[in-house]
């Protein structure tokens, strides 16, 4: 018996990174998953991979688009009967630059896929969320929804408005059984770091090796998360013992942003 | 297999309310655990209801006291060979009064129970943890750790204070093994709170323990008071060898009362 038996949960984004490690978490105690990525072929590839037979399902969908948010949500709807747990993971940013040569598209871009994906996807969950009196949202932030860096203020700003987002729907949905919180990780080495980390530092006029250091040194464990910290969290605060924890903005940075 | 099959954790305080809660959720986990409490005859009342056979210890004594915070420590390595998890979970509110009448001793055992013991705990357990290379502190804190309520002047302070010890601890600590976190807890109804609550509400100008609870409740997003188990949980995951790159965490169970 898993403590998430019953449960149907969505992951925006997780097919890889923290989403993936979330998705096998929540597998591994009981829950039927839906992931959701841009690629159909990827998609279907980790879905093979997580080995879950039936209780595991690819939706191919683009956060920074409303229609896919929605259709995620009602095609999990559809298949499982129900949902309880969503967690609002697909983020990130490109084209990152100083503010001072900043363009309106990658502001766009980095607001749609970590804020308004969170309000489309939470907005339709709510739908269901609400009569059943059960859920869990969960919205993967950042440190750097705490903090800030230069060179980096489109995901800055991005992920400081997804915490605000989070203590205003918490306090909203409090007497209804559904709670509400965002996880701020340090850096992870994922493969999207991977791939945005090099020009994200450019911007920062740093070298990528550089800027994974910062994180690490302005930590007390000097040296990065890993996606399984993540997942730890967010598989406590989807069990029933999690129902008293909401609005929170939790640390998972090894001791960077210790508030 | 438990998370924490193996481990040896000690809880100050323990025999009742949050540690309480602790002690159960980590022998169910499969670690043995010491508890603490004033009261010999409570204390193995409490260890023969939780059943933990072998597993469960108690160890007599105040923990306002530096013999008791440090003596735990000392007991729980000599009773199963070493200590790997500390928690530093006795407080409370005692005697309390506003700030312009709060006496100089009152303030004092304030101080003693809920700031000097967890110092004098965390450094004897850092001292036996330093060089093992592994460990983890718990704090019990409170949401108090970041409020303020009239009439707690001590509480707040203490709570508030805890919360910086345990962050500069993190610090020193980061890469070498040992974690040291806080659990900020919202009101809880737990026997201590129905013990003191009633003074409580007076120093805080409330007509009743009643409209204390209440208080608490209305400040939060769940408007209802949080429970032991929610806070255990949160300890067996910090606990965990999972849990290796968490320190210096603040980790809240307030159901959404102070949000950040």
């Amino acid at each position: 018996m898993g403590e998430l038996d019953g449960r149907v949960a969505v992951i925006s984004g997780g097919t890889r990174g923290i989403g993936r490690a979330i998705a096998e978490a929540y597998l591994r105690d009981g829950a039927k998953v839906v992931v959701s990525g841009r690629d159909q072929a990827k998609g279907e590839g980790a879905i093979a991979e997580m080995n879950a037979g039936d209780n595991a399902m690819f939706v191919a969908a683009d956060s920074a688009v409303r229609e896919d948010c929605e259709r995620l949500i009602s095609a999990t709807v559809e298949k499982y009967g129900r949902i309880d747990i969503l967690v609002n993971n697909a983020g990130g940013s490109k084209d990152n630059a100083p503010v001072a040569q900043l363009t309106d598209a990658a502001m766009d871009w980095a607001l749609k896929v970590n804020l308004w994906s969170t309000l489309w996807c939470s907005r339709a969950a709510l739908q269901h969320m609400i009569p059943q009196q059960w859920g869990r949202i969960i919205n993967i932030s950042s440190t750097e929804g705490k903090v800030g860096k230069p060179g980096i203020s489109i995901y800055v700003t991005a992920k400081h408005a997804v915490n605000g987002f989070t203590k205003s729907l918490a306090m909203e949905v409090g007497t209804l059984g559904i709670t509400v919180n965002a996880l701020c990780p340090g850096a992870i080495e994922t493969d999207m770091m991977k791939t945005d980390g090099p020009p994200a530092a450019e911007s920062m006029g740093i070298t990528y090796e550089a800027l994974l250091d910062w994180f690490a040194q302005e930590s007390a464990i000097k040296r990065l998360n890993d996606v399984e910290d993540v997942a730890l969290v967010a598989s406590l605060l989807a069990s029933d013992a999690g129902a008293g924890i909401t609005g929170s903005l939790i640390s998972i940075d090894g001791g960077s942003a210790p508030y | 297999m438990g998370k924490l099959e193996g481990k040896v954790a000690a809880i100050t305080g323990g025999t009742r309310s949050i540690g309480r809660a602790m002690a159960e959720a980590f022998l169910r986990e499969g670690a043995s655990v010491v508890v603490n409490g004033r009261d010999a005859v409570k204390g193995a009342q409490a260890i023969a209801e939780m059943g933990g056979g072998d597993n469960i210890a108690f160890y007599a004594g105040d923990a306002a006291k530096q013999s008791t915070a440090e003596g735990i420590v000392d007991f729980a390595v000599e009773r199963y060979g070493r200590l790997d998890i500390m928690c530093l979970n006795s407080g409370g509110v005692m005697h309390t009064a506003p700030v312009s009448m709060m006496s100089d001793e009152e303030w004092a055992l304030e101080m003693d129970w809920n700031l000097n013991s967890v110092f004098w705990g965390m450094r004897k357990s850092l001292q036996h943890m330093l060089p093992r290379g592994a460990g983890r502190i718990l704090v019990t804190s409170s949401v108090e750790g970041k409020g303020g309520k009239p009439g707690l002047p001590g509480y707040n302070a203490s709570k508030h204070a805890v919360l910086g010890l345990v962050k500069s601890a993190a610090k020193e600590t980061g890469t070498t093994g040992v974690t040291v976190n806080a659990i900020l807890p919202g009101l809880i109804e737990t026997d201590i709170v129905r013990d003191t609550g009633p003074e409580s509400a007076k120093m805080m100008g409330l007509e009743s323990y009643d409209a204390m609870i209440e208080l608490f409740s209305s400040e939060s997003a769940i408007k209802k008071p949080n429970t032991v188990e929610q806070v255990a949980a949160v300890a067996v995951m910090l606990a965990s060898d999972a849990a290796r790159n968490f320190t210096g965490c603040m980790f809240p169970v307030d159901g959404g009362s102070l949000p950040y």
